[in-house]
């Protein structure tokens, strides 16, 4: 008798596409803006990524390894949760602050729900609100870009002496030299927008906020150019539709445009708000995350005008300046709803989803 | 039954809030810091001792389908005094506890001790569960709340009465409080956690 | 126990046949019907079901449209091209015979646009019959289909060609129209015209570990095994992972190769790694890919769930016998869960709740 052939349920044949692989290609098309955030602030954003990423990893290795399941943690979930929180946080997050959020993000967040596929919040985005809730003095430090210093010396980021303004306006930008450090500091677009109307921009123009000229934020705030072009990349390799980031921007440029024709002096124009902030970094990254949006198309239009709308009225008049996390955290709760009523007509029903028995 | 085993079970293996998950209100709101902890778990120590008592003692004359009511009444009683002996010699607490010295009368494991366990048992059985159950409350609390409080504040208040205070600061100046431990998302989270661990440690022992 | 006993006499040669003298489809329709029975034509497509029975709707429902399935049914498979291009006289005899014995004026042929020989093919064959015959009143259109899985599915068919939806729990004669498959038909007309019985059929043998990769006339019986040996067997030093009776999509995977070929085998597949890749089975990421690729619009990663956790309450649960196990959802999930499984178990559970209730 031969060799006995190996036998499975039908199909037999498979795509090519695997979970492990839609996960590194999101992080590989993060890697542009990345790429921008070191080029302006230096090793700080290196350590900060470096720091959050591989604590994600480990945290997840570590608690899967404890919880007696098989530990999946290089599939690259966990590795793009960290790369998405880093790129939420100032340069000068302190490493126990990465710590502490890659803390928030694998185990709060999505461990203990269940894991992979089980969480119902975007974990990056809740830790980010964690942290911002916790430690608002910390998230909240920004930085000039400074082209490519010589940061080798705060690599840890410990023993500097820096203003901390939480969230309030400084007018003139303040020198400090520690050490052989040169550090400057100041509020960002969107505070200034918020505390004093768009008038005080002033010389700051949207492409300058693009491509992360003369600005600051937090290290995935500044080049709104590298974020499109890899959410384009993204959806040109169907790994994300276009539905929610196109309803996300659409409805936040509606907000703008409107606002801005009624009093220009204190609303900016759409360009300025689909440029500043994390507006790009969510619209592309953070809402089109699978686990936590809805799974049809006419469900992911209306999860991105709801985040739009969202984040322009927390921008707008809420108590932050950037509404971007709060918005898709909204709106991740609300998705199991969604879901329920935004389905597609199924095959073979009249005007009811229920045929008669 | 043996009166220790009414008195330690309350402790660990019934705890009202991390195995019957009573009482969970106050427990959330109150252990932002080990003073509050410590003054709402005395105050409820006190209030469940004397309505298990009392409880106990009438337990053949008050009639079956008016049992609830009455309990409420003589659970009551007694908040309203600690209310306000709390307001005369702890005017600082009572400030802190705000509400939830009143609130303490539907404090579940209050009513659910009276109505499981003092309309059945013994009065001295009945003071044996209540100090249990008390005691297993107020630790519970007062672990939480210092959690809480020291990583929310970097303090450990103890005691206080007015200018006086018995507190522990947290050493370094620049350890950075994590504001949203004293927050409500914080207490669920630390209160989960807290009783997760506690059931894993239970589970394992068993 | 009733047994019939066939005691064969050792020669390979044809009794002797009673072809219908006449025209066809002049014919009497009982008498078309009893031919196609006797001679055991059943649905070659896979589903086997008894050609007679099929042509044969009840009373109430009246059929308008005759669709031949010219759409290869699944991948791999080209069992129904090579009919279509070297026997097409006989196919299109068939489908008219079909359509007398329905009484139906309006016909069909669906074919993918990846088979442009065929199409030339049918249209030239069907132009030359118009010629010969009287072909008045019957109107057949050779219709060019997008290559797309599962275009050859009933119920997608019906919808390109006629834009009608068979309702959920119905049939094709619910909407007026019948579906044939080439191979059916062309024993259709075997069974009338030659006075042959159903005793061969046309499967491809293919898959990257068949020596002789084609499409082969098969008597309907013969062991795999000794196929295999007749046309070559497997590739050399190929190392067989999976013997397919069937499509790659649809078809069921064997233990063994000592096992006949049975009138719904439209294909013998043997595949390697090169086919078979190593895929891990992960938790659901909620992409939406399955939902997006299923012809029935149903939501399978919902349905899957339902059937892991036997939560036959959830209204959605009656989705899954609308069910055709097509396949496309499993091939796309990223996460490689066995979702036509799942749903294929639900299907059987919920079958059995509904007879218990009775």
């Amino acid at each position: 008798m031969a060799d006995l052939f190996k036998v499975t349920s039908s199909p037999h044949v498979h795509a090519k596409a695997t979970t492990p692989r839609i996960m590194w290609e999101v992080f590989f098309a993060l890697v542009p803006a990345a790429a921008v955030a070191v080029y302006a602030f230096g090793l700080e954003s290196v350590r900060v990524i470096l720091i959050t990423t591989a604590a994600c990893v480990a945290l997840e290795a570590l608690y899967q390894k404890l919880a007696g399941g098989k530990v999946t943690a290089m599939d690259g979930s966990a590795a793009l949760t960290g790369l998405l929180l880093a790129l939420n946080l100032p340069p000068t997050a302190p490493w126990w602050l990465c710590l502490a959020g890659a803390i928030i993000a694998v185990i709060i967040a999505k461990a203990l729900f269940g894991g992979l596929g089980q969480n119902i919040f975007n974990p990056a985005l809740t830790a980010r609100v964690f942290l911002l809730i916790s430690f608002p003095a910390q998230m909240t430090r920004w930085m000039i870009p400074s082209q490519a210093g010589d940061m080798a010396k705060s690599f840890l980021g410990f023993n500097t002496n820096f203003i901390d303004h939480g969230g309030e306006v400084i007018k003139e930008a303040a020198k400090i030299t520690v050490g052989q450090v040169d550090i400057v500091t100041a509020a960002s677009p969107l505070g200034l927008l918020k505390e004093q109307g768009a008038a005080a921009l002033g010389q700051l123009e949207w492409w300058h906020l693009a491509v992360g000229h003369l600005t600051n934020g937090s290290l995935g705030e500044i080049s709104a150019a590298a974020l499109l072009a890899g959410g384009v990349y993204l959806i040109a390799r169907r790994i994300i539709s276009w539905h929610i980031p196109v309803s996300f921007l659409g409805t936040m440029a509606v907000f703008a445009t409107i606002t801005h024709a009624v009093d220009p002096a204190r609303y900016a124009g759409f360009e300025f708000h689909l440029a500043a902030g994390g507006a790009m970094l969510g619209a592309f990254f953070m809402a089109t995350d699978y686990v936590t949006s809805p799974m049809y198309p006419l469900g992911k239009i209306v999860f991105g005008c709801g985040c739009g709308a969202l984040t322009m009225i927390i921008r707008l008049w809420g108590g932050y300046p950037e509404g971007v996390s709060f918005a898709i955290l909204l709106m991740n709760a609300l998705t199991p709803l969604i879901d329920r009523y935004a389905t597609e007509k199924k095959f073979g029903f009249k005007k009811e989803p229920k045929e008669e028995t | 039954m043996n009166a220790w085993k009414e008195f330690s079970k309350g402790l660990i293996k019934e705890n009202p809030i991390t195995v019957c998950l009573l009482g969970m209100c106050p427990a959330l709101a109150i252990s932002t810091s080990t003073y509050n902890a410590l003054g709402m778990g005395v105050s409820v120590i006190f209030v469940l001792l004397c309505s298990n008592i009392l409880v106990s003692l009438l337990k053949k004359w008050i009639p079956k389908n008016v049992r609830i009511p009455c309990f409420v009444v003589i659970i009551a009683t007694f908040v309203t005094i600690v209310d306000l002996v709390v307001h005369a010699f702890q005017p600082a607490l009572h400030k802190s506890l705000g509400i939830f010295i009143p609130l303490i009368v539907v404090n579940c494991i209050i009513l659910g001790r009276a109505e499981a366990f003092a309309s059945k048992k013994s009065v001295w059985h009945s003071i044996m569960d209540a100090l249990g159950m008390g005691l297993g409350f107020t630790i519970v609390l007062a672990i939480v709340g210092t959690f809480r409080e020291f990583l929310g504040n970097g303090t450990v208040t103890i005691f206080q009465m007015g200018e006086t205070m018995v507190k522990f600061n947290s050493l370094d100046d620049s350890f950075a409080k994590t504001i949203i431990a004293i927050l409500p998302p914080g207490g669920f989270i630390s209160l989960g956690i807290f009783a997760a661990i506690v059931n894993k440690l239970q589970k394992k022992k068993a | 126990v009733p047994t019939v006993v066939i005691k064969s006499d050792g020669e390979d040669t044809w009794a002797d046949l009673a072809p219908l003298s006449g025209d066809p489809l002049e014919a009497d329709v009982e008498e078309l019907k009893t031919r196609v029975r006797n001679a055991g034509v059943v649905g070659l497509g896979g589903a086997t079901f008894p050609s007679h029975v099929k042509l044969s709707p009840p009373p109430k429902k009246s059929i308008d449209t005759f669709i031949l399935n010219g759409c290869e049914c699944e991948p791999f498979l080209t069992a129904d091209h090579r009919l279509m291009v070297e026997e097409p006289d006989g196919v299109l005899m068939g489908m008219l015979i079909g359509m007398r014995i329905l009484n139906v004026k309006t016909g069909f042929i669906g074919i993918e646009g990846n088979k442009p020989d065929a199409i030339k093919t049918m249209e030239k064959t069907l132009e030359r019959m118009r010629k010969q015959k009287d072909l008045a009143g019957i109107d057949i259109t050779v219709a060019e289909l997008p290559v797309k899985y599962p275009q050859g599915a009933e119920k997608q068919l019906i919808r390109a060609l006629l834009r009608r939806e068979v309702p959920s729990g119905g049939l094709p004669m619910d909407v007026g129209a019948l579906v044939h498959n080439v191979g059916t038909v062309f024993g259709m007309y075997q069974a009338v015209v030659e006075g042959r019985p159903l005793i061969e059929r046309v499967l491809t043998a293919s898959g990257s570990g068949m020596k002789k990769p084609g499409n082969y006339k098969v008597r309907i019986g013969m062991l795999v095994k000794d196929l295999l040996s007749e046309i070559g067997g497997f590739a050399d030093d190929a190392k067989i992972l999976k013997l397919i009776m069937g499509g790659p999509m649809m078809g069921l995977a064997q233990f063994t190769d000592e096992v006949p070929v049975i009138k719904s085998t439209s294909g013998i597949l043997a595949f390697t790694d090169k086919e078979i890749g190593a895929v891990r089975e992960m938790s659901c990421i909620r992409c939406g890919n399955c939902l997006t690729v299923c012809p029935m619009n149903l939501n399978p990663t919902l349905l899957a769930r339902i059937s892991k956790m036997s939560a036959y309450e959830h209204p959605e649960s009656e989705n899954c016998l609308d069910c055709i196990e097509c396949g496309c959802c499993a091939f796309e999930c990223p996460s490689a869960i066995p979702l036509v499984q799942h749903i294929r178990r639900a299907k059987g559970r919920i079958i059995a709740m509904r007879k218990k209730a009775g």
